[in-house]
């Protein structure tokens, strides 16, 4: 509905639109755009994989530790990676620093993608090859490329959606793409045309993008669990992959931090503990709100599945669709037309910020409360029902036991996510009210980096560690569902 | 029965989690204000304390919360519309969603600095400047214009999206005319290093990552009173008389509703404490008689500033259309 509204209101301009789009400067963004998505979407495939390799599948001393490090990033929100970057080195701007951090960001979506496939492709071929005399690179390249090549390819163009969307890190690294033009036309411009026909592009793009991902997502050939252990090979190179590793993990995650830790401690005599707080506070807040409007319909949703399974892999499907093909910025920048010309009662309020965050995040908690709902196995429930029980029986006796730590789990991820999310968050914040990711952010505008630190180091505690470490447990469960 | 329960609870407690956060009682004050929190809100706090008057404050770019009024039109829920430029007021004042200030109020301010059909007035003064670091810079240029020579590539930092220079622009549109400017900005496309904010651009300068800059004059004296001034990198400088660049423009406030209390918050901001904040506070100048600029600030009568009148700045419109033409937003 509230793209519906965007493109009502490009209608209603449709010659301005229409020079828009056919301005030199549309297409110089449209070429920024695309060089960041290919460069970024090329490194991180090689970063994920290179990692996934050589800590699935060889002698490396500390692996576990190296898969740790390897998915640190992922508690890291790439704004704060930026930021931790420009506050070290203040020229850190333009093409190259946007590549490094989203580089770093996102390779741990590739790694993922890549490992899950490691793991549960079929050994017996890489063992047959290397016993014919094939070398490392050579087993790789014929026996277990074509075997991961689909994750791969598929997470790779996740990382492309996802550099597509990007705002916040871009926009601090002051490099001029889509999103950053959006904003900028947005924020400066009497007349919202043009931030209406740039978003309309953007969707356009992410749209072209998941159908490509669609031609490759799918189509895992599973051979049963593997024995990757058996495999771990010795290579010469140990030593020079060992420190690759860790410089990845050190240039992803540790320096970053280190580096807004240093500038908390440097600003501290300026800093107002009691600002911290109360964006604290409203995060806490606004995101605690959030993820119970999600938890209702999300749960309403997910338990009408389980009693009507057939549904579920279309409703998954197309929620996955909705999810990706809308920039976060694009829902915001609708909402907020929607929510001045439409809803005179909701504009400005927390209301129209929370409907952000549902159309946002709803996809997501969705498809992770649907797994712990699918774990109940169809059997109890048919047996249930044929002992003369009603639905709310079944629920209360037979489903919610089993359901709800994973439903729980999958709560507190949407309402952790909540809190790191930015652009929508900037457009339809009420009036007065501050959240820890908006004042870090207009710090940054400000490049008072001292003073943005600490809310960057309190996002990464408060939301980005716990998500980590929740989404792994969400992760095993996935795992295991595929494995039955 | 228990997930009635639960869904009830989760209801109740959403609604009451978010009585706590929805602003906006209708007693409170409503400001939209498009100049920075750091420098307005301690002034907004001691009237607040005084009054006892609940304020809510909307902090955003002042071309956006003009957009934003355009957009809202007679339904806004602001009060006060506290710009950052005439401009900004004098498209908001176009669109007839100003209301017309008491002449009280108007004539406390000379008429150099307040809008010709009486909705909106000037509350502090600022002169456009070239902020440039010393130990960089030798080749100081005479005009703003020069500035788009081919020896300034990457090397000058701008804001186009900031409202100060829009303003700055839109008065080159009236004084150079609009070909001259349109070449200007193309050549800043090249020249320039793009910042968000004037305050980005004095660190980028104190820095040295960029040569110079175009600011207001304020931030500098800002900064210098934090630091000291000894301690200042940077330096500032006007341009050669007559010339565009050194635009003086004021920050001004329109109101948006009849609620008696915005006039009275006007009235506050052109009180003698008030303007005293401006000048201790923000090192702007004070636009009422007899409050002094801060101490070693040209007066504002003697910046060698081109003939322009403020209320031309509402054609903001067509310069937003030059700089997105030029590339730069």
């Amino acid at each position: 509905m509230p793209v519906g509204y965007l493109l009502l209101r490009l209608s209603e301009g449709i010659e301005a639109a229409a020079v828009e789009l056919f301005r030199l400067r549309t297409l110089e963004l449209l070429v920024n755009t695309g060089l960041l998505v290919a460069s970024v979407s090329a490194t991180a495939l090689a970063i994920g994989v290179f990692q996934a390799w050589f800590i699935f599948r060889t002698k490396l001393p500390g692996a576990p530790g190296f898969a740790v490090l390897a998915t640190a990033p992922l508690a890291i929100p790439s704004y704060v990676l930026a930021l931790g970057y420009i506050s070290i080195f203040p020229w850190f701007s333009g093409f190259w620093a946007s590549w490094l951090i989203l580089s770093l960001a996102t390779a741990p979506y590739v790694f993922l993608a890549v490992s899950a496939a490691l793991m549960r492709s079929d050994v017996a071929g890489e063992e047959v090859a290397r016993s014919l005399g094939l070398t490392g690179w050579a087993v790789f390249w014929k026996v277990t490329w074509p075997q991961i090549r689909t994750s791969a390819t598929a997470s790779t163009l996740l990382v492309a959606l996802y550099v597509l969307a990007e705002f916040g890190a871009i926009a601090i690294l002051r490099y001029d793409t889509f999103t950053r033009a959006i904003y900028n036309a947005y924020r400066s411009s009497f007349d919202r045309t043009a931030a209406a026909a740039l978003a309309v592009i953007l969707v356009v793009l992410a749209i072209l993008i998941l159908l490509l991902e669609r031609r490759f997502r799918g189509g895992y050939v599973a051979l049963g669990p593997s024995n990757a252990k058996r495999l771990r090979q010795p290579t010469k190179l140990m030593p020079a992959i060992v420190l690759t590793l860790g410089l990845v993990g050190f240039l992803a995650a540790v320096l970053p931090l280190v580096a807004l830790g240093n500038r908390t401690l440097i600003g501290r005599s300026e800093f107002e503990f009691s600002v911290l707080l109360e964006a604290l506070s409203n995060s806490a807040l606004v995101s605690v709100a959030a993820s119970l409007l999600i938890a209702l319909f999300g749960l309403a949703t997910a338990i009408w599945l389980v009693f009507h399974r057939q549904r579920l892999v279309m409703i998954l499907e197309a929620t996955i669709w909705s999810n990706h093909a809308l920039p976060a910025l694009v829902v915001g920048l609708s909402l907020v037309y929607f929510g001045a010309n439409v809803t005179g009662l909701l504009y400005q309020s927390i209301w129209l910020l929370l409907i952000g965050y549902l159309i946002l995040f709803l996809p997501n908690a969705l498809a992770a409360m649907s797994t712990p709902l699918s774990q109940v196995p169809a059997s109890l429930t048919e047996v249930s029902r044929s002992l003369g029980k009603s639905y709310q029986q079944i629920l209360r006796r037979v489903v919610m036991p089993i359901a709800s730590p994973g439903l729980l789990a999958a709560i507190a991820l949407a309402m952790l996510t909540v809190i790191k999310e930015l652009p929508a968050t900037l457009l339809l914040r009420p009036t007065g009210i501050e959240t820890l990711a908006t004042r870090m952010w207009q710090a940054t505008e400000d490049l008072a980096y001292s003073q943005a630190a600490p809310y960057a180091l309190a996002l990464v505690i408060i939301a980005g560690l716990p998500a980590l470490a929740l989404n792994a447990s969400v992760r095993r469960t996935y795992s295991e569902v595929n494995q039955k | 029965m228990q997930i009635r329960l639960v869904s009830a609870l989760l209801a109740s407690s959403l609604a009451l989690g978010l009585t706590g956060c929805t602003p906006a009682d209708d007693s409170a004050l409503v400001i939209y204000a498009g100049r920075s929190e750091s420098l307005i809100q301690p002034l907004i706090d001691k009237y607040s304390e005084e009054t006892g008057i609940e304020v809510e404050v909307r902090y955003a770019g002042s071309a956006e919360l003009a957009a934003q009024l355009l957009e809202e039109g007679a339904n806004t829920p602001a009060d006060v519309f506290l710009a950052q430029d005439a401009g900004a007021l004098g498209a908001v004042s176009k669109a007839g969603l100003l209301k017309n200030l008491n002449t009280g109020i108007l004539e406390l301010v000379d008429q150099r600095y307040r809008a010709r059909n009486g909705t909106w007035v000037g509350v502090s003064g600022r002169v456009r400047v070239l902020n440039y670091n010393p130990s960089k810079v030798s080749d100081l240029p005479e005009s703003v214009l020069d500035l788009a020579k081919p020896q300034y590539k990457g090397r000058v930092g701008i804001a186009p999206s900031n409202a100060s220079f829009q303003a700055f622009v839109t008065a080159m549109r009236f004084v150079e005319g609009e070909a001259a400017t349109l070449e200007w900005l193309k050549a800043m496309k090249v020249n320039g290093v793009i910042y968000e904010k004037n305050s980005a651009i004095l660190e980028a300068v104190e820095s040295g990552q960029v040569d110079m800059g175009l600011i207001n004059h304020y931030y500098w004296y800002a900064r210098a009173k934090e630091v000291g001034t000894e301690n200042m990198t940077s330096r500032l400088t006007q341009f050669a008389s007559n010339d565009v660049g050194n635009l003086r423009n004021v920050a001004g406030v329109g109101v948006t509703s009849s609620d008696p209390k915005a006039e009275a918050f006007v009235r506050y901001l052109l009180s003698a404490p008030a303007q005293q904040y401006f000048v201790e506070q923000t090192f702007e100048y004070p636009l009422i008689k007899g409050v002094q600029p801060y101490e070693g600030l040209t007066s504002l009568s003697d910046i060698p500033v081109p003939d322009f009148d403020l209320n031309d700045l509402d054609a903001l419109e067509q310069t937003l259309d030059l700089i997105r033409q030029a590339g730069l937003l």
